[in-house]
């Protein structure tokens, strides 16, 4: 029972307590660059999940094995291994995809978030535990990646599931016209500053530290 | 020192087991991507030409042309590949001509221009104005084919790079040497001609003295600094001391080296300020 409520706690931290993006204000940088478009957000979310639970588990299971004096260039060559991984698979099978995200997937190397998890948690904790840690915080980076492009991409384009025209589901007819701002790299900021102080007010009102 | 050579033992393990994890992987990979491009590539050729049987692709300048054949190995027409500088970044497009060089059709491909403002240059409105298009038409701004208010840079740039590569085109592959910057036979005297550069007009004054280019200033200019240096007053020189349009355009300037070579040409076709001006005066 007590083991289970730990591992429950590993899950949730990264997702509310600890969200790296609405909490710690961690990896900004894809955050703001790749969030236009709903499905460029999300796919985003995912790759950075997907490279931050491989060399989490990586990382935790090699921790008897890496000396703390080179740690930081072990971590890093683990985190870059499983980027270059997921950049040539986004490559070949998600061709539109790896163009949407462009250089920011190689970037997912130096994201602090998965640096950040592998330094303060996967090099100190079990397997199982940096396992479980790594998909909250993942879900937490992608949920923050989702809300904000999702808001840009229907305030900046009045669509959903774009970029690509055929596809896109156009959400207020012909009239709308867009707030351009927000599909532009400033209105990033005004979005994700915008939600930040929503999000503050939620999690005061819910006493969420 | 023990402690040193562990290190960069257990350093070099890692790197090694990442390599060639990478190697794996980038082996399964590779061959997709390979034949994804390949497949895009022959996509992008059948748009223009829906019979090709087969291509052959030549480089020149770093942008491809693709020589396109029939079942028969007759020209089809060929399609370039061409990048070129808007105004925030590159702006590649496909363009295709038939056998004759006329025009059959531009899309672009990629681009970084403002949303909302630049990229009408995606616009079906703006690639379909070139179809038509051929080696003798000016495809000049303002005369045959417009920019877009607001999005002069963009579109301007999209508008020169088009002619040039029509004229590449006809130069190497459909034997028109020269035929579009041939210098016309024309009457002494004081010419002005302008075109539209991305920033705005670009006006040159000619003079043609005794039947040859005698004297070319630049008379009103907007073009970025840095340059124009470098092709003004280089490329004037050359016109004048190989009395010819088809002068080399070196790079680095080769827009603004380009617009003044147009503008000249502009010039030498419209009708001149002074007639005989020049020769009369020194005559007599």
């Amino acid at each position: 029972m007590n083991n289970k409520s730990v591992y429950i706690q590993d899950l949730t931290r990264g997702i509310i307590r600890e969200n790296p993006v609405f909490k710690l204000l961690l990896g900004l940088c894809p955050v703001l660059g790749v969030t236009a478009f709903f499905i460029n957000g999300l796919g985003m979310g995912i790759a950075a999940t997907a490279v931050l639970v491989a060399s989490n588990v990586v990382i935790s299971s090699l921790k008897q094995f890496i000396p703390p004096q080179v740690r930081i260039p072990c971590f890093i060559v683990v985190i870059a291994t499983f980027v270059t991984i997921i950049d040539m698979v986004l490559e070949a099978y998600q061709p539109a995809l790896h163009e949407a995200l462009g250089i920011f997937v190689p970037l997912i190397v130096v994201n602090c978030v998965i640096l950040g998890r592998a330094e303060a948690f996967a090099g100190k904790q079990p397997v199982l535990r940096s396992l479980i840690d790594g998909i909250g915080v993942g879900l937490g980076f992608t949920l923050a990646l989702g809300i904000l492009s999702f808001v840009r991409e229907v305030a900046g384009h009045g669509t959903l599931m774009g970029p690509d025209p055929e596809s896109a589901v156009h959400l207020f007819g012909p009239e709308f016209e867009p707030m351009g701002l927000f599909a532009q790299p400033p209105g990033a900021f005004i979005a994700l500053g915008l939600l930040l102080g929503i999000f503050n007010v939620i999690f005061k009102k819910f006493n969420i530290k | 020192m023990r402690d040193i050579v562990r290190l960069s033992m257990v350093l070099a393990l890692i790197a090694v087991m990442s390599a060639a994890l990478l190697t794996g992987i980038h082996n399964i990979t590779e061959p997709v991507i390979k034949e994804r491009e390949q497949r895009e590539y022959i996509e992008a050729l059948e748009q223009f030409f829906p019979e090709l049987a087969d291509y052959e692709s030549e480089e020149i300048d770093g942008d491809t042309y693709d020589l396109v054949y029939d079942q028969d190995a007759n020209l089809m027409g060929i399609m370039a590949t061409v990048t070129t500088y808007g105004y925030e970044g590159e702006i590649s497009y496909n363009l295709a001509v038939d056998d004759e060089g006329e025009i059959k059709g531009i899309i672009v491909t990629g681009h970084s221009e403002t949303p909302g403002i630049g990229d009408v240059i995606t616009t079906d409105e703006f690639q379909e104005q070139f179809i038509g298009k051929g080696y003798e038409d000016p495809i000049q701004a303002g005369e045959d084919v417009d920019t877009v208010s607001g999005a002069t840079e963009s579109t301007g740039s999209v508008i020169s790079s088009v002619r040039r590569t029509v004229i590449t085109i006809g130069e190497n592959f459909l034997d028109k040497e020269g035929a579009g910057l041939n210098l016309p036979s024309v009457d002494d005297g004081v010419y002005l001609g302008s075109v539209e550069g991305t920033r705005g007009i670009l006006t040159a004054e000619v003079e043609v003295l005794n039947g040859i280019i005698n004297r070319i200033e630049i008379v009103e200019q907007h073009e970025t600094d840095a340059y124009f240096v470098e092709s003004y007053p280089l490329i004037p020189e050359r016109i004048i001391e190989e009395q010819s349009l088809n002068v080399d355009t070196q790079t680095g300037a080769t827009l603004s080296a380009e617009r003044i070579i147009f503008a000249v040409e502009n010039a030498l076709n419209g009708a001149p300020l002074e007639e005989g001006s020049g020769g009369d005066s020194l005559d007599e």
